[in-house]
């Protein structure tokens, strides 16, 4: 996959933070959302009737499409939380 | 119990709530600023991380530098922010519940609300929308000016308004690949814009911008042509586009189809009233204004006493809208704590209303201009999801209107429209356009969805850990 963090940005800080139990690289700042986006993780969560697969809409903490359970809690939206060292996010993939 | 005290709450920190609480600030008043994102600014005054290389300087138009200057004053004023909060309760004797970091929750009371709440953005669902890799055009846009991420390498761009426009400006700048934009509405309908150009100098140099750079990069530019269906087993795989014709209603036979795991999708805005709805205010609604609107006087108050509103909820107009009416607003809360004289609250008021009414004018050619026309409305093929929190569609939502569910709120019993985490938020402007076209009933007369505490979903958890102090 093409690097989908572009290089006009100053990066802050790296931190590290586990998808699914897959370790990946995020920068302080960064929204969970954001981090996902950029190693490609977009099939979030499972549609609450049907069990769809779906991903994120809105980005802005409208639509809560791109629940994911962070630390253990679940049900919260990715796009209103930033990243922290050692976090570990879980999807419904 | 004692419950901690506000002068006053401002709900939202866009643009109208930063111009307020900067105002405000100055007068010695308590004032509470609540926001439910990470950083205070709105959607439009998102943070901008440093920029590096020979473009390194950001420079914002001018509207927007004039904002990030507000967001860093308010920061060194006597003026309590709290981000990651949220109004979700307002309940009679002016107490509010807020529920801060989804951890806690805190019952706390006022003397005067501000909502500023401004606006989320407007969908028009499509067979396939629920699948990953459609996205919103603003998520698109959040994601590049925020952290300088792109959703993808190459993006197809659907909807109407001018910021698709923005939009794919922003993705060619970062190197991405536009593959085309498939604007509903007509080129012919932009041509409306050319007597505003000399009153909004600025936004048309942008919009110059925006256009030369999609042309000069070869990216095509498709009017009266509407995003049909997504493809894709459980992610996005293509995009089927369509020309429609005056109605909105789709040509048969001018079907194209587009490979891509990317399609952003926008049309326009809806003010985010359901707060002020809660509060008791009374909305009104006006196609030239958005959508369902809060009502308000000359001095922006609202319906109910002491609970004024400002920015986007009043009917969407853009950033001047919004800080000519945090002004107006500011004004109008000083004058009731007696901390200016009439002779001063007049005057500014008669200046600041002159302003609104222009601001008022050029919202309101905009909201016509990208209103989804019926014919748009009644082509949504049966088995598309409209309510996505709750799987519901437009089969059993035209079912559910022949059994004589026909407002909004008779529909969320029927069939659990609404009823989901995101409350409405979603399906609720297209679930009313939808009635309407369905019906025949104005919008007026269907309503919209009632508001009830909380308005967003609250965890138990939050719930029990109550406090009635910051």
């Amino acid at each position: 996959m093409k690097e989908l963090r572009t290089r006009n940005i100053k990066r802050t800080e790296k931190v590290k933070i586990k998808v699914n139990g897959h370790e990946i690289v995020a920068y302080r700042g960064e929204t969970v959302l954001a981090a996902l986006m950029a190693s490609g993780y977009r099939k979030l969560k499972k549609s609450v009737v049907k069990g769809d697969i779906r991903g994120p809409l809105c980005g802005m903490g409208v639509c809560y499409e791109c629940q994911v359970t962070i630390n253990g809690i679940p049900n919260l939206r990715s796009c209103m939380i930033e990243v922290e060292d050692q976090m570990e996010i879980q999807t419904d993939e | 119990m004692n419950k901690q005290r506000f002068d006053v709450i401002i709900v939202g920190s866009g643009f109208s709530g930063i111009v307020a609480a900067n105002i405000l600030a100055d007068r010695g008043l308590r004032i509470l600023l609540v926001d439910e994102n990470i950083h205070i600014g709105g959607q439009l005054l998102r943070k901008i991380p440093e920029r590096l290389g020979l473009h390194s300087k950001y420079n914002p138009e001018p509207v927007k530098k004039i904002g990030f200057a507000l967001v860093e004053n308010i920061k060194n004023k006597k003026v309590k922010i709290m981000n990651r909060a949220r109004v979700v309760g307002i309940y009679p004797n002016r107490e509010v519940l807020l529920e801060v970091e989804e951890t806690r929750v805190m019952s706390l009371e006022y003397d005067v609300i501000l909502f500023s709440t401004g606006a989320r953005e407007r969908f028009l669902p499509f067979k396939g929308w629920t699948l990953p890799g459609v996205f919103s055009t603003g998520m698109v846009q959040v994601l590049m000016k925020s952290h300088g991420i792109l959703c993808d390498e190459r993006l197809l761009i659907g909807g109407t308004g001018l910021f698709l426009l923005a939009v794919a400006y922003e993705f060619l700048k970062n190197g991405g690949q536009v593959i085309s934009i498939c604007d509903q509405s007509t080129f012919f309908d932009k041509a409306k814009f050319l007597p505003l150009v000399f009153s909004q100098y600025p936004k048309f140099m942008e919009g110059g911008k925006f256009i030369s750079r999609i042309i000069f990069s070869g990216v095509p530019l498709k009017y009266k042509t509407r995003i049909v269906e997504a493809r894709g087993k459980d992610s996005l795989e293509a995009v089927v586009v369509a020309k429609v014709d005056g109605d909105g209603k789709i040509i048969q036979g001018t079907e194209r189809i587009h490979k891509t795991t990317a399609l952003a999708v926008g049309y326009g805005f809806v003010p985010n009233v359901e707060l002020a709805q809660l509060a008791g205010c009374k909305l009104e609604y006006s196609d030239t204004k958005g959508g369902w609107v809060v009502e308000v006087r000359n001095n922006l108050e609202t319906s109910v006493e002491n609970i004024f509103a400002a920015g986007e909820i009043t009917g969407i107009g853009g950033a001047y809208k919004s800080i000519h009416e945090g002004e107006m607003a500011a004004n109008s809360i000083l004058y009731r704590f007696e901390k200016i004289g009439e002779n001063d609250f007049n005057k500014k008021q008669k200046k600041m209303y002159r302003k609104r009414k222009q601001d008022l004018k050029f919202g309101a050619l905009f909201n016509l201009l990208f209103k989804v026309p019926v014919g748009a409305i009644l082509d949504i093929p049966d088995e598309t999801i409209i309510c996505r929190c709750e799987d519901v569609t437009m089969a059993e939502l035209k079912k559910a209107v022949a059994m004589d569910f026909k407002e909004p709120g008779a529909l969320k019993i029927a069939v659990r429209t609404g009823m989901g985490n995101c409350q409405g938020r979603t399906c609720g402007p297209l679930l009313y356009d939808i009635l309407t076209a369905l019906t025949g009933q104005s919008q007026t007369h269907l309503g919209p969805f009632s508001a009830r505490p909380p308005v967003k979903p609250v965890s138990i958890e939050s719930l029990i850990n109550h406090r009635t102090h910051i």
